[in-house]
């Protein structure tokens, strides 16, 4: 019983603000006795901290560029010059690499997917432990390829689906360069180009790889019962989700000119992309999910939103169990989990089981009457309005848009 | 048309039995619904898994015996050269073996053949001689291929199902034992390069969810909202809330 004994009356007195009515200034810290100012150690680090980069970097010359408390006397006249320099770091350039690796990336319609960046990321761990180079093979770019971690680029012929043209192209590049690695994307046109390029080359192909560093890599043969380990091989394939991309400085990403490649004859003759059927999809592959809960009761309006809307049409536990919707259609722990891009989600409470259903969904659209709703704690952008009264006017708009 | 299905000893993922992949099966339904004369071909050494073929619908199965561990890649090249199939349909990969998915290919660069991976429907071309064959792509989506033959064909298991397995049928095909005469394979680039080892389970990176922090951290940033929630309106009338839904689904790319 050694505490002093709180007295809650005098602590509040002591925060009283001087006016007629008792006001009390709670937030208001005691002052410290010895008039000092108390070191706030978490807060000196997050000002020292220098941005940018995956690792923690301290900066304790006290230089740092806006932080408030350096801000006075003398350093308010820090020249505008640095915090340029610390808001754009310099790219990283590897100007003589003592080899190259390749990274082939899909890019489809010029933009790195998820998958491609991890590939990136891979080939930095095979680059950057020797002192070598990661050069990006993907048909013309418009997403930065520096800050995904490429020192060279090497647009490769983008003639819409040629395989066979494109692996050529691939052969041609690696006879003139002689990679020490090339890295794909085991995707569905990643791992098809691999294995193309490894049947010419005559090398074998570690493919879907689970693990890797500089040096080991690591596949699953055999249904995943078995698994391959060994110094990194020459040509892999990397399966999604299995390297970090790359997070830290930006590289040059210098372009380079492609050489000539081989004529070849190609078998395919031509291809035309055919869309996913958003009602017939299954709600595992969707990329656009709308959901109905227990708050929405006018079914065909739903139906007929999921139509407009292009979207793959799913529903909450409560709403499946009670005969509203298919099972099938049921999004959550013991239904389907979500690979969407996007899930717009109506009258729907957010219990944890649903929750994690769409844990992996990127954007979150959600209409509730509940301000508190746990669905509105996740969403992006939440309407607290009535589900039912919300759908025919999307409906609504939908018409005027198409008509 | 001639088309050759190339069937190949399975395991099973669970009991290590062996098995005839799924895939394959589907490959034998796909091949049926194109018409034309059928035939599967195998480099096994024993025909247990590959012969239930026969009761998913196949008529005749040619069987190539190999040694444990020999590679197939140069019976299976030369058995097709003899033969020279017009379309020969492949799984995409084999199931309980190396699973690289690269027999398809090697055996089309042996015999000069094109490729087109990833099937769900093959149909015959407007042209004479070519095949109109829908690939599988991620989400859902399909791309219509056009090719010409002879091809091979990696089938996807997003094909329609295999036949059912009937007994009468398995009784009914012929199994025939095939010798050919090839060269014997390259031997293994590297023997020993790679240790072989009981496989352990790696956990993937989820998406969104950060690299540094604590386990906790890190659960907390791939199962919570990005940051402090986002935006929240009240107050709105129906079409208001509806426009501005319609607008940031579009501002997305979501709606097309
Ligand atoms: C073992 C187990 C597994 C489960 N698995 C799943 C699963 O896989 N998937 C799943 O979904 N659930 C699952 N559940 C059930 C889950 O716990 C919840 O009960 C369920 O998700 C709630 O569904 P709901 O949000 O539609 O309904 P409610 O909880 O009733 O929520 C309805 C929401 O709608 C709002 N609302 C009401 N009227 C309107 C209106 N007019 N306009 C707009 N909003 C309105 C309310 O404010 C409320 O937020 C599981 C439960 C258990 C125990
Ligand atoms: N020994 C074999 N005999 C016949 N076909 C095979 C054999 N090995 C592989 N294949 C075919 O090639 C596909 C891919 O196999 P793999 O390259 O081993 O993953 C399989 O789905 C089969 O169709």
């Amino acid at each position: 019983m050694s505490r002093p004994r709180k007295d809650p009356r005098a602590e509040r007195q002591a925060r009283a603000v001087p006016g007629q009515r008792p006001r009390y200034d709670l937030a208001r810290r005691p002052e410290t006795p010895g008039g000092r100012p108390r070191h706030d150690p978490r807060v000196e680090i997050a000002r020292a901290r220098v941005p940018g980069g995956a690792r923690l970097r301290l900066d304790r010359t006290q230089h740092a560029g806006s932080s408030p408390s350096v801000a006075i006397g003398a350093m308010s006249a820090t020249p505008p010059a640095s915090t340029t320099l610390l808001a754009a770091p310099t790219p990283r350039v590897v100007a003589e690499p003592a080899f190259l690796v390749f990274a082939v990336a899909d890019a489809p319609d010029g933009r790195l997917t998820g998958h491609d960046r991890q590939v990136l990321g891979g080939a930095r761990l095979l680059a950057d432990a020797d002192g070598g180079a990661v050069v990006l093979l993907a048909p013309p770019l418009v997403d930065d390829a520096g800050a995904a971690g490429a020192d060279r680029l090497l647009a490769l012929p983008s003639l819409g689906y040629a395989p066979e043209t494109l692996a050529a192209a691939l052969l041609a590049e690696i006879a003139a360069r002689a990679p020490r690695h090339i890295l794909f994307p085991e995707s569905p046109d990643g791992g098809d180009l691999a294995r193309r390029v490894a049947v010419s080359l005559g090398e074998p192909l570690f493919a879907d790889v689970e693990q890797l560093s500089a040096r080991t890599a690591i596949r699953p043969t055999g249904g995943r019962r078995r698994e391959q380990a060994g110094a990194p091989p020459r040509l892999m394939t990397l399966g999604e989700g299995r390297v970090a991309p790359h997070l830290g400085d930006p590289h040059e990403a210098r372009t380079i000119d492609p050489c000539e490649p081989t004529e070849t004859t190609p078998g395919i003759l031509r291809a035309e992309a055919v869309p996913a059927d958003p009602a017939t999809v299954s709600l595992a592959d969707a990329r656009f999910v709308v959901s109905a809960g227990n708050g929405i009761t006018d079914f065909t309006s739903f139906k007929h939103l999921a139509a407009a809307l292009g979207a793959t049409p799913g529903a909450s536990r409560v709403v499946c169990d009670a005969g509203l919707m298919p099972r099938a259609a049921q999004v959550g722990a013991s239904g389907t989990v979500l690979d969407a891009d996007c899930y717009f989600a109506l009258g729907i409470a957010g219990a944890p089981q649903h929750l994690q259903g769409i844990a992996g969904c990127e954007h979150v659209v959600a209409v509730n009457t509940d301000l508190h709703a746990a669905m509105v704690e996740r969403a992006e952008l939440s309407i607290i309005a009535d589900a039912q009264a919300v759908m025919p006017a999307l409906l609504r708009l939908l018409a005027e848009g198409g008509a | 048309m001639k088309i050759t299905v190339l069937l190949s000893p399975g395991l099973h993922p669970l009991s290590g039995k062996p098995v005839l992949p799924r895939l394959e099966a589907q490959a034998i339904a796909l091949g049926k619904s194109l018409g034309g004369v059928l035939s599967g071909l195998a480099a096994a050494s024993c025909p247990d898994g590959v012969a239930d073929a026969l009761g998913h619908g196949l008529a005749q199965l040619d069987l190539i015996a190999t040694t444990e561990g020999e590679d197939p890649m140069p019976l299976l090249a030369a058995a097709l050269a003899e033969d020279g199939p017009k379309l020969v349909l492949a799984g995409r990969r084999s199931q309980g073996g190396e699973e690289s998915g690269l027999v398809p290919y090697a055996l089309a660069k042996a015999l000069g053949l094109g490729v087109v991976a990833d099937a769900v429907a093959i149909e015959p071309g407007t042209e004479p001689g070519t095949l109109s064959i829908l690939q599988a792509l991620p989400k859902g989506a399909r791309r219509r291929v056009v090719a010409r033959l002879p091809m091979v064909v990696t089938v996807h298991p997003a094909a329609p199902p295999a036949l059912p397995y009937a007994y009468g049928a398995a009784r009914r095909g012929t199994l025939r034992a095939r010798r050919v005469q090839a060269a014997p394979g390259a031997p293994d680039a590297a023997p020993g390069l790679f240790e072989e080892r009981a496989y352990r389970k790696r956990p993937k990176l989820m998406r969104g969810a950060g690299t540094g922090g604590s386990a906790a951290e890190r659960l907390r940033a791939a199962t919570e909202a990005g940051g402090a929630g986002g935006r929240v309106l009240t107050d709105l009338s129906p079409e208001q809330a509806a426009r501005t839904i319609l607008d940031h689904l579009a501002g997305l790319g979501i709606l097309r």
